[in-house]
């Protein structure tokens, strides 16, 4: 594989976006980090800006207000990139379906790679979720 | 406390505005109440209980469409006892006054029951729209009785959609 | 407003803030003048959904409300249903919701101390925290199965019971808890890191926080004894033994002494339920299709953030008629703006932390034009252009 393909998916930068959850999903991928499950042995970092990311990962049912903010940061990322859907509210909208102002699903909005559902779903298949992507990069 | 004492500060309540304003009181337990309040007189209830009885903190600002009119509850509480005033509001003319500048903390919630049930309060001091998206249009307000999931759709997105659509 | 103030937007996506929030500060310099707060990029309009679903399809949607505080909102709304219908639920089932609770208040000041830690610059704390957090999540998931969103209380009691012979264990994961909480507490008390920028950061004083009707921690924060478990005791708090803890510090040191303090009385109660709970059934029957007589309710709760209001309106169906929900973090957003106004631009992260906030918000840049007293925004298409005029010159 090229230099490039196995830098990238050796080292990929997160940036963590919450459109809408109700931050069960939040918690599960910020305890992702700490230290009984460590993402960062993957390489992994969570940073504060898109403009420095890889991998975007969504939580939560969009609600109308918040549309057009994820769509201006997918489009601030630079390519190559990825977006993540985590929890069942960022797949379809959840447990919400019937809300009058909640999109369904985070693929109506930006294209999604990679889907962990769950509602919230455990640290592990998140780790499990974010590996899966990387071994369908190249790594 | 107890009920005892939780019934005489309604009872004196009445006694100082007189029946016509004040009716429907009840207390179903200790520490809650409830009582009907005439929309004129209701900033000068508001001080009273606030200065005589310690009523300083307000806990919410509810809006209801009972069908042939709407009431907006305001819940006061003092030390425990949770004291519900509701007041009825006619559909052709929804405005109340606002009650800011006695209790300061009622600023986000009477522009909320103005978002979501149209129900103006007249004298807030920034009276903007507070949870629904900036395009969204005027004159829906979707706590009303008249609109549900599907005509709140067609009305803002321009068709019905979703799982029972289709 | 002078002519060296002028306006920053922070939010929706800000990697010092964890929700979705947007603030619209005006600094002059490094000092924050005005604030103005906008919220709704949580809205979903669950008060509208609640109105058609009936009440036990209501449960799974009231403790999706906030993942941190499910339980708290499950507590409020079935109570408030209990209370419309005239159930009455069984000692045992008591017991068992003011054990899940006071371990979910556990779990969300130790989320907020090393959130906080991790706002001051602090990472060693946060991670520390974090670790000690996964004892009670351990126990969590031994109680009920899942990490959030427990699902155990239902109309009527409880759903899962508490098998005796863990116990024992339990005994020792919350005694070790207690343990590490009150290191905690030394450490946030002696160490002269945090002293310098928590001390006098966001003060709010007494009469102030009253005035705007704060909740909670951050009431109890600056003085206000507001815990509406000794106020207005519902379920079995007014038999329990534990402390009403309040100081008067009024910055950020005091947020922290306060939720440090819950804590170790919060596994105080979890003992103290854990040798007294009395046997017996855990559940009334209650169909979903059963309808509940006319009436209303109004059930206040002290969940961890502040008080929690559901207030419920029932004709006669099985489906609500009206269905409230007042989250505390709307409370307390008066005080915030006041805690926010004098401060440095640096200590904003703190300080918005510091109330424990579980909202979310959004923003756009504004100017104002101070001698045309006129505001206006700029699109994307006139910031390019700007960029481009100024670099060609």
């Amino acid at each position: 594989m090229s230099i490039l393909t196995w830098a990238r998916t050796r080292s990929p930068w997160l940036i963590h976006f919450n459109a809408g959850a109700c931050n069960a999903c939040d918690i599960e991928v910020v305890a992702a980090l700490t230290p009984r499950f460590d993402v960062e042995r993957f390489g992994a970092l969570i940073k504060g800006s898109p403009r420095h990311a890889d991998v975007m990962v969504v939580s939560g049912s969009v609600p109308r207000k918040i549309r057009d903010r994820l769509k201006r940061i997918y489009e601030q990322m630079p390519t190559p990139k990825f977006v993540v859907a985590v929890g069942s509210c960022a797949i379809s909208g959840g447990v919400f379906q019937d809300c009058y102002n909640v999109m369904e699903g985070v693929d109506k909005i930006i294209p999604v790679d990679a889907y962990i559902p769950g509602c919230p779903p455990k640290p592990e298949a998140i780790l499990d979720g974010v590996v899966k992507l990387l071994m369908s990069a190249g790594y | 406390m107890s009920i005892e004492e939780h019934t005489k500060i309604v009872e004196d309540l009445v006694k100082e505005f007189g029946e016509e304003n004040i009716y429907n009181t009840k207390v179903p337990r200790a520490y809650r109440a409830f009582a009907h309040v005439k929309r004129e007189k209701l900033r000068d209830i508001v001080r009273y209980l606030k200065e005589e009885h310690g009523f300083v903190h307000i806990t919410t600002i509810s809006g209801v469409d009972m069908r042939e009119n709407y009431e907006v509850v305001y819940h006061l509480r003092s030390e425990g006892f949770s004291f519900s005033l509701k007041v009825p509001v006619p559909k052709d003319d929804p405005k109340v006054p606002s009650i800011v500048d006695i209790l300061n903390g009622a600023v986000l919630y009477e522009r909320e029951v103005n978002d979501l049930l149209g129900i103006f309060p007249e004298g807030h001091p920034d009276p903007k729209r507070l949870i629904l998206a900036y395009d969204w249009p005027e004159g829906v307000h979707p706590l009303r009785k008249e609109w549900d999931i599907q005509t709140i759709r067609e009305k803002v997105d321009g068709k019905r959609w979703g799982k029972d659509v289709e | 407003m002078s002519e060296r103030e002028f306006v920053i937007p922070i939010g929706p996506q800000h990697p010092a803030l964890k929700e979705p929030e947007s603030f619209l500060f005006t600094v002059d310099g490094e000092v924050v003048v005005d604030v103005e707060p906008r919220i709704g990029y949580n809205h979903r309009g669950i008060e509208k959904a609640m109105e058609s679903r009936n009440y036990i399809q209501n449960l799974y949607i009231t403790e999706r409300v906030c993942g941190i505080c499910s339980n708290a909102h499950q507590t409020a709304y079935t109570g408030a249903v209990e209370e419309v219908g005239g159930i009455e639920i069984p000692e045992r089932a008591k017991y068992i919701r003011v054990f899940m609770q006071e371990l979910e208040r556990i779990h969300s000041h130790l989320l907020w101390l090393g959130v906080a830690a991790h706002e001051i610059g602090f990472d060693t704390m946060f991670y520390y925290v974090w670790r000690d957090r996964e004892v009670v999540m351990d126990l969590l998931e031994e109680v009920s199965g899942n990490r959030c969103n427990y699902a155990m209380a239902t109309v009527g009691g409880v759903r899962r019971d508490l098998p005796r012979d863990k116990y024992p264990k339990w005994h020792k994961m919350l005694d070790k808890l207690a343990e590490r909480t009150n290191y905690y507490i030394k450490v946030a008390s002696t160490e002269k890191t945090i002293l310098e920028r928590a001390v006098g950061v966001g003060y709010l004083g007494k009469e102030d926080m009253i005035r705007l009707s704060g909740s909670g921690p951050n009431a109890r924060s600056s003085g206000v004894p507001c815990d509406i478990r000794k106020l207005t005791p519902y379920l079995i708090y007014d038999e329990i033994p534990f402390e009403h803890i309040y100081v008067d510090n009024g910055d950020v040191l005091g947020q922290v002494l306060v939720r440090t303090l819950e804590v170790v009385e919060a596994v105080k109660i979890c003992k103290w339920v854990l040798d007294n709970i009395p046997e017996g059934e855990i559940a009334v029957k209650f169909n979903p299709l059963q309808r509940l007589p006319e009436g209303e309710a109004v059930y206040l709760v002290e969940a961890q953030r502040g008080e929690l209001i559901h207030y419920t309106i029932s004709d006669g169906r099985n489906m609500p008629y009206r269905h409230k929900i007042r989250a505390p973090t709307l409370g307390n957003i008066p005080s915030l703006v006041e805690r926010l106004k004098g401060g440095y631009i640096a200590d904003i992260p703190i300080t918005i932390a510091g109330i424990d906030p579980c909202f979310s918000c959004t923003d756009r840049m504004a100017f104002y034009d101070e001698g045309k007293d006129k505001t206006w925004t700029w699109t994307d298409v006139e910031l390019s252009k700007y960029r481009k005029e100024w670099y060609s010159r």
